[in-house]
């Protein structure tokens, strides 16, 4: 806590005035990279803190875009209404996934929500308005009369949601809330058994998890400023997951870190010839979790020193089926 | 059109077997190492471009392409084996990325040495299908069926009555213990690799004439293959033929009777229903009894 | 206070209880006691709704406890621990105590995610109370360690504060001294009586250590194959031939006798 303010600032400090001294393709690059990582703190609020396993944040995102366009286009809202209305829409929708979160978990749960991220990318082309499999282009809104045509003025929108975003998320992890989230991700049973809803908990957690990511595919909308169904396939759902795994688990610096890494890293590779960024991004990815199980950010924790307990608290994530459920129980009846 | 009901239900199972073999390679990986391979369908992509290359660019005769297929699968799968090792106890969700990892490596390859462009792969056996009672099996279907049928009661067989394989059974139990036991785990772990990517590279040949081979084909087959694979139970190797058959059987109704365009939609909302009934899978443990 | 009226409880064809009825005075230690497989932490299970009971009612202070949900149970003024601990381990002991004041919480989670001075001042005040108990139990130097790391013993008594800090009515200590060296169960001993004399918390607690439960309980529920077999105390349970008979032939030490 004490150490932390001035490098927050700091940080802050440099993402603000940093983009002053890019080109306008490197601001847009890094616009999407913070896209990037505010979907993925959205995924880890949900995997990494409440243990519940996503591969179908991809659809959180295409929801989130397509609504946040349908109202702009369609509607003529103006972007601070739009923006915040498709993040509530998308966390709506993000209820219907707890419905199989109360009875699955860990892998099933991933099949589960893999389901839904095909769903939604298979049901949006069919409606007229979303442009079927030819696509949808949105205009670059404008704010308060102010307009977001340069890639710097968006960019500047964008770091300002996110960095709104990054301080709700870190106060709700360390309230009540981000308790209850890990506590039910680590021993159902004990959790209720201190008053804690798992119905509603996990409401929360899906609550949060796509309001962020729906945020995150409004700005995705605006920013590229075009929108075809098949960028949110089962891929990027799968993308986010890494960058959450690359980063650290249950951090909210390793999501913004894994994001940077894994969103930037192709880019940096794009001088090469087709196949080698790929084969040099799997390999960084193959990489970085094996020697860095617990993430970037983890591996950065451990060499200080410090929090070693806290980026451990994945080992125990996604146990897989093997693992007992209620293991508390007591052996009395067996 | 109750009449297409019985042809539907045979290609489902023809389709379904192809799935439930992949199924069973992965299953077999995750048993024993705890690793769930998302790399398996580009293991299984990499080994039928090889197959390909041997017969068209080489003129070797189908079922030594087939083998070398196999062998090639083994030979991915004992090397992943060997690059996962250092992270043995890492979590399941970091093992998982991980595949994902070896994953794009070798898609990368496969686009560097056999291109991007969708090939067409060779049937094993052509000629006219056989009708039974109105119902059309062709040879490819019914070679598919025998194969998986073969395989799986072969992998049943070696696990069961001989020593690696329960050395492997053993495994999947409990490391620790087996190692206390005798049992040579880290060969055990590269042999449970091989073999699984190996049943990964069967199932790709036979699937690649049927849907075509390109780099991101068996992507699909292996997002099919790990739904069947967990909606069998995900540990239980009869709930991955199950599973697969199953899976094969519905995606088949479901476009004949549904809809084409949402198939896979449909498809997954009801392994979700069917899981919300059994939510550990068709045949793996019941939740011990608990409220709901 | 605590009621069971006629509870069984059966796992397929397992009858786990059989017509299980006790009553809990307020204000008592209790003790559970009985053979391994007696059912013992079933009971708990089922007073905790983990388990829903084939038959039967458990009341609480007038309160039917089987048409709750599990989370339900604490907000009653339940709290319990677990035989193989409850705690979390990826969060520090601090964290473990205030999950403990979970059912407490009263700023809805919006105001949690903005930080306001509500939500603040409640956190503060959660603190405080944490930090006091484990001053009591002279562990306040611990607060921001990971349970994960902690000796065994250290993590039991962290757990009894955790369901203390609660501040239930009922506290149902699931095999508070397993594992533990005999002075850690002393003074477990020790933190338990203090819980009933300071803070007026009734305790039923599932025990092998006999000697601490004849020391510690002012009545004993027997059970053996799913049943109460005796009741009363300490001194009267160990003259009654059904629990020397359901004793017999068992280890030694966990024969009733101090």
């Amino acid at each position: 806590m004490r150490a932390r303010w001035p490098w927050v600032l700091l940080l802050v400090a440099l993402l603000a005035l940093g983009p002053q001294f890019l080109k306008s393709y490197q601001v847009y690059l890094l616009s999407l990279a913070a896209v990037y990582a505010l979907a993925a703190l959205g995924l880890n609020l949900l995997t990494g803190y409440a243990g519940q396993i996503s591969l179908g944040h991809a659809g959180f995102l295409a929801i989130g875009g397509y609504s946040a366009a349908l109202l702009q286009v369609k509607l003529a809202w103006p972007l601070w209404a739009s923006l915040p209305a498709a993040g509530l829409l998308t966390a709506l929708l993000g209820l219907v996934l707890v419905i199989p979160a109360l009875r699955l978990s860990e892998i099933y749960l991933a099949i589960a929500t893999l389901g839904f991220g095909v769903a939604v990318e298979q049901l949006l082309p069919q409606w007229a308005w979303t442009g079927g499999h030819q696509g949808f282009s949105i205009p670059r809104p404008e704010l308060f009369g102010l307009a977001l045509n340069s890639d710097l003025a968006f960019y500047y929108l964008i770091l300002a949601v996110g960095l709104a975003l990054v301080w709700i998320a870190a106060n709700a992890v360390r309230a009540p809330l981000g308790r209850a989230f890990v506590a039910i991700r680590d021993n159902e049973l004990a959790a209720q058994a201190l008053g804690i809803s798992l119905a509603r908990t996990k409401s929360y957690a899906f609550l949060l998890s796509a309001f962020y990511t729906g945020i995150a595919g409004a700005l995705y909308a605006n920013l590229v400023g075009y929108l075809n169904v098949s960028t949110f396939n089962l891929g990027l759902s799968i993308l986010l997951l890494s960058m959450i795994a690359v980063g650290g688990l249950a951090s909210i610096p390793g999501s913004l870190l894994g994001a940077a890494f894994l969103g930037l890293l192709p880019q940096v590779l794009s001088g090469f010839s087709a196949w080698v960024p790929q084969f040099i991004y799997g390999a960084a990815l193959l990489l970085v979790v094996i020697f860095m199980p617990y993430g970037i950010w983890g591996f950065l924790l451990q060499t200080v020193g410090r929090g070693r307990g806290l980026m451990r608290s994945a080992r125990r994530l996604f146990p897989g089926p093997r693992a007992e459920s209620g293991s508390t129980g007591g052996d009395d009846h067996a | 059109m109750m009449e297409i009901l019985p042809q539907l239900i045979v290609s489902g199972l023809a389709a379904g077997s192809l799935y439930a073999l992949m199924a069973l390679g992965m299953i077999l990986i995750f048993k024993t190492t705890d690793v769930v391979n998302f790399a398996h369908g580009d293991m299984a992509m990499i080994s039928s471009f090889v197959a390909l290359t041997l017969m068209r660019g080489y003129h070797q005769p189908y079922w030594l392409a087939v083998l070398a297929a196999i062998a090639m699968g083994f030979v991915l799968g004992a090397l992943a084996d060997l690059i996962l090792r250092p992270a043995r106890n890492a979590p399941i969700l970091t093992l998982l990325i991980a595949t994902l990892g070896i994953s794009l490596m070798l898609s990368a390859l496969g686009g560097h040495f056999f291109g991007y462009q969708t090939v067409s792969f060779p049937y094993a056996l052509v000629g006219k299908p056989f009708v039974i009672a109105g119902v059309i099996l062709t040879r490819h279907n019914a070679l598919a069926l025998g194969v998986a049928a073969a395989l799986g009661l072969g992998l049943f067989a070696l696990l069961k009555y001989t020593s690696v394989g329960t050395a492997m059974r053993a495994m999947a139990q409990n490391r620790l213990a087996a190692q206390l036991m005798g049992v040579n785990v880290r060969r055990v772990s590269t042999l449970s690799w091989g073999l699984g990517a190996a049943l990964g590279a069967v199932a790709g040949v036979l699937i690649a004439p049927v849907v075509f081979l390109d780099l991101n084909t068996m992507i699909t087959v292996l997002i099919k293959a790990f739904a069947a694979a967990v909606l069998g139970g995900f540990t239980s190797l009869l709930g991955a033929v199950v599973g697969g058959l199953l899976l094969g059987v519905l995606e088949n109704l479901v476009g004949g009777y549904l809809s084409t365009q949402l198939q896979t939609t449909f498809v997954f909302l009801l392994i979700i229903v069917m899981l919300a009934i059994r939510p550990r899978g068709l045949l793996g443990a019941p939740v011990a009894g608990r409220r709901a | 206070m605590l009621e069971l009226q006629g509870v069984t409880m059966r796992f397929g064809g397992l009858k786990a209880l059989d017509e299980v009825s006790f009553r809990v005075e307020p204000d008592r230690i209790v003790g559970l006691i009985g053979p391994n497989g007696a059912g013992k932490t079933t009971v708990f299970n089922l007073i905790s709704r983990f388990y829903h009971p084939s038959s039967g009612s458990i009341r609480f202070n007038g309160i039917e406890l089987t048409h709750l949900s599990a989370h339900e149970i604490i907000g009653k003024g339940i709290a319990r621990t677990f035989q193989n601990l409850g705690l979390f381990p990826y969060l520090t002991v601090m964290d473990n105590l205030l999950l403990g004041q979970h059912c407490r919480v009263r700023t809805p989670v919006l105001l949690q995610a903005l930080h306001l001075p509500g939500a603040r001042h409640e956190d503060r005040q959660m603190r405080v109370r944490a930090g006091q108990l484990l001053e009591q139990v002279g562990l306040a130097q611990l607060a921001p360690a990971y349970v994960a790391g902690l000796p065994y013993g250290v993590q039991k008594i962290i757990e009894f504060c955790r369901a203390l800090v609660a501040r239930p009515r009922l506290l149902l200590l699931d095999e508070p001294a397993a594992g533990l060296t005999s002075a850690e169960t002393e003074a477990m001993a020790g933190f338990i009586r203090g819980a009933r004399d300071q803070f007026g918390v009734t305790v039923l607690l599932i025990e092998h250590d006999m000697s601490l439960v004849m020391k510690l309980c002012e009545r004993v529920i027997v059970m053996d194959f799913g049943q109460v077999i005796a009741e009363g105390t300490p001194a009267q349970i160990q003259h009654d031939p059904q629990v020397i008979e359901a004793y017999l032939g068992r280890p030694a030490e966990e024969a009733p006798h101090a």
